[in-house]
């Protein structure tokens, strides 16, 4: 009974007869606020075809970038479309957007211009000075002018740059624009590594030749790339980076290699005092031993030995595009030109 | 006769079935949007039930999961003829960001029934819904007609 | 008899499977299936940038959208040890408020749908919808916001959003006590909820419930006092109740409506001035986060490699909720329709739970081993 009531004060207020009299569907249903997201708009004629919503875009196959036909009149033009079925309406594309007005709208995300940048990218480009010639032909082909010359020198600001890569296809220089992977710094440790330890291994099992070596002599060989590319798939499965931090490491790597004549020693103790790690003891039943594990190679032994127990010798390696398309390093060694103290 | 004076009167008159196939739940709320006072589904003569037996359209929203892949055809299978099914949002369409590396989505929907229009969207408005729903409507369902077993 | 309700049930709004143990009418025990919307979200996740992984995240449930992302955002922030811009972290319990006021009445909705209250059902929904105004005003996106980023948020907001804002909730205010006032005080909606579906303070500390389903049991926890930003800025005292039935859940989420109506007040007068994103660089590192969803807490616990996602766990409320429902709530429930209502009063959200389940051959479901996080 109390109920009956209830609902007879409910329907006996005002507003509600109102509203039950004037019943219609208003007009705010339709209206959306400025901030809402639609689709993104595409302005074909300011598109740079830099590739950067494809690279921000979370869901697969909602954006791709299209290239029309050229026509005798003009060129094709390069531009973004958006699959409806496939985009979900975030609006990150109209924000990445570099150009200038945007390519891109949606909402007001087109409106977010940030001081950094806002892209996932996973490299950062870097341009060594030491060996920039200041062609300026980086500059030149930079889209979203992320390439400045500050005090007669090439300098890429961060906050603009797209990691598009467009800068090191034109240096003429190899290795003055560099692309650093920022992520998976851990596994690029690793590949290093092994990079280093599988090669130093592959050198001392040619210790016996090293040893037998003429000071103006020199000793090469090749080092087969697949075996390390196989294990480094292991620790990352990612191509790319792979072949991007060998060549990387193989590029500045310089090996010390100390070689050790146990048939020259004359137990004379004067490398045990001097070695800075206690790598080299003396036992009375053994004689003198190297504990090369320890060893830093530091070349002091060899300065030290009168004669000539220890021999140190620099390996140096080499990656080009024409011993990748082979599928080796090439190896280098030759006999340290240190003079011996005596 | 009798199959004329009952497509007469569903005219008037759709039950809607709601089948989340494994979206994160946006769609849904948004149907149940739909039913609150300010959209008003029900004064089109829409009734959203969730019960597959006595609904002519289905609504499908999410992308087909493992489980889903059988269990959709049965219940497109249990709902009267003639029935209308409406893909709402991106997952039903095009798998959404699940369809990626590693997920255990099989969209789009379309690979297990039949489905005769779609909104797009992540998730769509409830106008828009509303918008889909309206334009199928309850003319689509009766030219549809009868399929014969 | 057994009893099997759903997955597509015309009581239920997300698929599931209850499979309810029954003796006539009454209800002995229950069983839950799950596994409908597994969609590996997690594992999508791996070796993606956060900048799509943060939009992963939203789509983990629709509901409760927003918070996902915040953790998401400040477990990130963790692991650089940084914390977002002031004005940032204002904007974001703004938002978080909102998102709350509106899940809220969405799950109390479903209650009065499930106890067959039409009358109110449609209150709830058309006071929802102003809120959902309010969240597209100032967000762009009804459900899933794209409205956090690491650092911070996306778009600043302006007075007349704020203005706006402000008149939707002094009109939700007004308007708000009244429906309570019809749960609250009218005949027939408290027969059918109070003493109904009851769990103990001692049951609900057994089952791990958290959110307003532990509240409602007298478990004073909220993790919302322990967040930096509530903590030293705002003022927030945790609401809980003693009785543990379906009335006290549903009227402690009422409660937190008008408390979080009074947190978006307060953030409206004295939001300050400055920036509202910065740069945030990712090291690689482990760390975890904990926040309080509308449903109770979400953790995410994330292992990073320098700019990618090497492993990521989400735990949602959900799991635990739906739980402590089938083992503790059902087992003085008189009737079948009463155990739907039971149901539905423990807000369940399915979107949210199916990522990490791991099923027994039995049927019992246990849900991923937290401290022991291991790598999948």
């Amino acid at each position: 009974m109390s109920s009956v009531i209830w609902y007879i004060y409910e329907f006996a207020r005002k507003s509600w007869a109102e509203k039950f009299v004037a019943a219609r569907s208003e007009q705010e249903i339709m209206e959306t606020p400025s901030r809402w997201r639609n689709f993104p708009e595409v302005r074909k004629e300011y598109c740079i075809a830099c590739g950067a919503c494809t690279a921000a875009c979370p869901a697969p196959m909602a954006i791709k970038l299209v290239r029309s036909s050229d026509t005798s009149e003009e060129e094709g033009i390069t531009y973004p479309v958006i699959n409806t079925r496939g985009c979900i309406r975030c609006g990150f594309c109209a924000e990445v957007c570099p150009t200038d007005p945007k390519t891109l709208l949606c909402g007001e995300n087109h409106l977010i211009r940030e001081k950094f940048t806002i892209l996932p990218v996973e490299k950062m480009y870097v341009m060594d000075e030491y060996l920039c010639i200041r062609c300026k032909k980086c500059l030149k082909s930079c889209k979203v002018g992320a390439v400045s010359e500050v005090d007669n020198r090439m300098v890429i600001d961060q906050s603009k740059c797209i990691a598009c890569g467009e800068c090191i296809k034109n240096c003429p220089v190899k290795g003055a624009i560099k692309g650093v992977f920022i992520s998976n710094v851990e596994e690029q440790k690793e590949i290093i590594n092994l990079v280093v330890n599988t090669l130093e291994k592959r050198i001392d099992e040619d210790q016996d030749k090293i040893k037998n070596l003429a000071p103006e002599e020199i000793f090469k060989f090749d080092y087969p790339i697949d075996e390390l590319v196989e294990k480094a798939r292991e620790i990352i499965p990612n191509d790319e980076l792979i072949r991007d931090t060998i060549e990387k490491i193989t590029d500045r790597l310089k090996m010390r290699i100390i070689t050790w004549d146990d048939e020259k020693c004359k137990s004379c103790r004067l490398c045990v005092d001097e070695c800075p790690v206690g790598a080299i003891t003396y036992d009375k039943d053994k004689g003198i031993e190297r504990n090369a594990n320890k060893c830093l190679k530091c070349s002091i032994c060899y300065q030290t030995c009168p004669f000539g127990v220890a021999g140190f010798y620099v390996a140096r390696f080499l990656l080009t595009e024409a011993s990748l398309d082979e599928g080796v390093i090439h190896v280098t060694l030759k006999p340290s030109q240190l003079p011996i103290r005596s | 006769m009798l199959d004329a004076l009952k497509d007469v009167i569903r005219k008037s008159s759709i039950h809607v079935c709601l089948i989340n196939t494994g979206g994160c739940n946006g769609c849904d709320i948004e149907v149940v949007a739909l039913l609150s006072p300010r959209y008003d589904l029900e004064q089109y003569g829409i009734y959203v039930h969730n019960n597959p037996r006595e609904a002519d359209v289905i609504l499908v929203a999410g992308a087909v999961t493992e489980q889903w892949r059988e269990k959709l055809q049965r219940i497109y299978a249990k709902v009267p003829e003639p029935k209308i099914v409406v893909a709402i949002g991106n997952c039903p369409l095009s798998g959404d960001v699940f369809n990626q590396e590693g997920s255990s989505v099989y969209a789009p929907v379309s690979d297990y029934i039949p489905v005769d229009a779609e909104v797009s969207g992540c998730p769509p408005r409830p106008s828009e819904i509303l918008a889909a729903i309206l334009s199928i409507g309850p003319n689509a369902i009766a030219a549809r007609g009868r399929q014969k077993l | 008899m057994i009893l099997p309700i759903g997955p597509i049930h015309p009581s239920l709004k997300e698929p599931l499977r209850l499979k309810l143990k029954t003796q006539g009418e009454k209800v002995l025990s229950a069983e839950i299936d799950y596994g409908y919307v597994h969609r590996g979200i997690e594992r999508i996740m791996k070796g993606k940038t956060w900048q799509k992984g943060i939009y992963l995240s939203e789509r983990v449930c629709g509901i409760c959208s927003y918070i996902h992302t915040q953790t998401f955002a400040e477990t990130f922030e963790s692991i650089a040890g940084e914390r977002a811009p002031l004005r940032a972290q204002y904007l974001r319990v703004l938002t978080n408020e909102l998102d709350r006021i509106q899940s809220h009445l969405l799950a109390n909705s479903t209650y009065f749908k499930a106890i067959e209250h039409e009358t109110l059902f449609m209150y709830m929904l058309y006071l929802r919808e102003p809120v959902m105004d309010a969240i597209e005003l100032l967000t762009g996106n009804r459900v899933n916001m794209g409205w956090n980023v690491v650092g911070g948020v996306r778009m600043d907001v302006k007075q007349t959003h704020m203005d706006s804002i402000m008149k939707i909730m002094l009109k939700l205010e007004s308007e708000f006590e009244r429906y309570v006032e019809m749960f609250e005080k009218g005949p027939l909606v408290g027969l059918r909820s109070h003493d109904v579906g009851k769990m103990t303070r001692d049951e609900a500390i057994k089952a791990r419930a958290v959110g307003p389903i532990g509240r409602a049991s007298g478990l004073e926890h909220d993790l919302r006092e322990n967040h930096h930003t509530y903590k030293d800025h705002l003022d927030l005292k945790v609401i809980w109740r003693k009785e543990g039935d379906n009335f006290a859940r549903n009227m402690n989420r009422f409660d937190e409506i008008t408390q979080s109506i009074n947190l978006i007040k307060q953030v409206i007068e004295d939001l300050p001035e400055g920036d509202i994103r910065k740069k945030i660089d990712i090291p690689a590192g482990y760390g975890d986060w904990r926040n309080e969803a509308p449903r109770g807490e979400v953790t995410y616990t994330v292992e990073t490699n320098g700019n990618l996602i090497k492993n990521i766990s989400i735990r949602t409320p959900s799991i635990m909720n739906i739980d402590a429902c089938a083992k503790y709530m059902f087992n003085d429930v008189a009737t079948v329709s009463d155990a739907v209502a039971t149901y539905a009063s423990v807000d369940p959200c399915i979107a949210c739970t199916e990522r990490v389940v791991i099923v027994d051959e039995s049927g019992k479901t246990r849900e991923f081993d937290y401290p022991n996080y291991p790598k999948i």
